[in-house]
């Protein structure tokens, strides 16, 4: 494939990742299905998908729940495997700038967010003035923000990207490269730190041990801790769904159960 | 609100003004749009207004209902969309069925419905999907492997079909199967979470990696730190210190996810240029 080619599907690809990500997700963003299609695109599956299983690993666990702003990885794989298909930089080199890329852009997603805040209020005020194909018309620029927050940092990575990369590769000493893949290895705690504060872990750090012990000391494969994690859960759902019942019959001799959807405004949040 | 009441809505002869093809137009429309125009002040509001202005319209064809109609829709609304299918096929039918008079029951079943869709939603497509599709997926992928990445691309056509399955269940049976099903909800995030957090007691062991070279010499013996000390007491013993120390960090507000991850960056650059953290070796 000639190169200009690459360069705009590449482009892309990094434009649509992100609409399809918050959207339809038929591709989504995680790290080994963009790095797959960024693979493909640069003609080294290999190569590309050994810097997405990277940054896959990296990301587990980080989610943007409740509209919080994580890490680009998606943005950082196609980065990667963009810069590595054409400096053949290794694997640190594609880890080291890919994520500051990732970072950064993220920080756009914040001031994105923003400025869809006037959209709704303009896509409200066209409702209201009864110029319905104004107000859905209006709602595609969030979309277009989205696409543009990485439009803009892979068209720079394609211009002066590889002459850059290639410059510092030369000047780049070992321990810096050494220091990025050993926080390669490191940085997948992050998510699982993230993880944790998302799951009553108080309640259940009984279950937390049983998943360490299980790989720790007796190395099972994480398919086979999932299962012993869903006989787990099993469990615990038929406990809570049983002690519910049992709840209910209290009650019913008591009072009537109260939840029905009336007066069902603000109940939570 | 007393005629909230008497929304309940039993289609007993259901008369359809929308066809399945003009409904599932909708979903899918709330599909693409997602939260690509999320804001932080009514978040996915807008996304509900785009997507179903158009089965709206055909329901409201008089102007005045229709703007309050998309009014109320403009309003706060967030949820996992992969779960808000069905809040929103039930309101459709509320809408369709009892039209501009079932306003409040609408929002209220919004407004209480999206809590519990959001606990258990997050739990699945955010937490338990991509930990355990994601350590296998990645796993392969370090071998340039792609196997996993195709199939989560099929994991993904499947989560595709069943949101409008998920949609259409809420659409046909409406709001009763819904709001019972949101109590039943709760047992099942905890269930999920159980499930999730051991998978997170794997991840702990295998996926962080902190490897020390350090070595000790005591006369003619030589000692290394990593297998003679650390692995003895027991093993991961490093990812698991570091593991709880991100975890009390991120307890603290000061600590963004962000600024962890380059804490970690400058922990690790330090650790390489001293020489006490170094690249494990593979087994």
């Amino acid at each position: 494939m000639p190169y200009i080619l690459q360069d705009i599907l590449i482009i892309i690809l990094a434009s649509y990742a992100t609409i399809d990500n918050q959207g339809i997700t038929i591709m989504n963003y995680w790290p080994v299905t963009v790095g797959l299609f960024a693979g493909l695109i640069m003609g080294d599956l290999p190569t590309a998908m050994t810097i997405a299983g990277t940054f896959q690993l990296m990301s587990l666990g980080v989610a943007g729940l409740g509209g919080a702003s994580v890490p680009d990885y998606g943005l950082a794989t196609i980065v990667g495997v963009y810069l590595s298909a054409r400096t053949g930089a290794g694997l640190g080199t594609a880890v080291a700038v890919g994520l500051p890329v990732g970072l950064l852009t993220i920080q756009l997603d914040v001031l994105i967010k923003i400025a869809n805040n006037f959209i709704a209020h303009r896509a409200q005020a066209y409702a209201h003035a009864k110029e319905f194909n104004k107000m859905r018309l209006v709602n595609w620029i969030g979309p277009l923000f989205f696409a543009l927050k990485n439009f803009i940092p892979m068209i720079l990575i394609v211009t002066v990207g590889p002459s850059a990369i290639s410059a510092l590769l030369k000047v780049i000493p070992a321990w810096l490269t050494n220091g990025l893949t050993i926080a390669g290895s490191m940085l997948p705690v992050v998510g699982i730190g993230m993880l944790m504060h998302y799951m009553p872990l108080k309640k259940y750090i009984w279950v937390l041990m049983i998943g360490f012990v299980m790989s720790a000391y007796l190395n099972v494969p994480i398919l086979g801790v999932a299962i012993i994690g869903l006989a787990l859960a099993i469990y615990t759902y038929q406990n809570l769904i049983n002690a519910s019942k049992k709840n209910a019959v209290a009650t019913a001799n008591g009072a009537d159960a109260t939840d029905t959807d009336e007066e069902g405004d603000d109940y939570d949040e | 609100m007393s005629d909230v009441q008497a929304q309940t809505p039993q289609p007993t002869e259901p008369q359809h003004k929308l066809t399945k093809k003009e409904r599932h137009s909708a979903i899918l429309r709330y599909m693409f749009m997602g939260v690509n125009n999320f804001n932080y002040e009514t978040q996915q509001g807008p996304s509900v207004v785009w997507s179903f202005s158009k089965v709206l319209r055909k329901i409201y064809p008089n102007d005045d209902d229709y703007v309050a109609s998309l009014d109320n829709h403009f309003k706060y609304f967030n949820t996992t969309t992969a779960m808000a299918g069905m809040i929103l096929g039930a309101t459709l039918a509320m809408e369709e069925h009892d039209g501009i008079k079932s306003k409040d029951a609408v929002q209220a079943l919004k407004t209480s419905l999206m809590g519990p869709f959001a606990g258990v939603g997050d739990t699945i497509i955010w937490i338990l999907l991509p930990t355990i599709m994601g350590s296998i997926a990645g796993y392969m992928a370090l071998q340039g492997n792609p196997l996993g990445a195709i199939i989560w691309l099929f994991v993904d056509m499947l989560l595709f079909w069943a949101r409008i399955k998920l949609f259409d269940i809420g659409y046909d049976s409406g709001v009763k199967l819904v709001t019972t099903m949101a109590n039943q909800l709760s047992a099942f995030t905890e269930a999920a979470s159980v499930m999730g957090i051991t998978v997170v007691g794997t991840l702990i062991a295998t996926v962080v990696k902190v490897y020390t070279p350090l070595q000790f010499q005591f006369g003619k013996v030589k000692l290394a730190m990593q297998t003679g000390v650390l692995d003895k007491i027991m093993p991961a013993l490093l990812p698991a210190l570091v593991a709880w120390m991100v975890y009390k960090l991120l307890g603290s507000k000061k600590w963004t996810p962000n600024r962890v991850i380059v804490l970690i960056l400058v922990i690790a650059l330090v650790g390489s240029f001293f020489g006490i953290l170094g690249v494990q070796p593979a087994k």
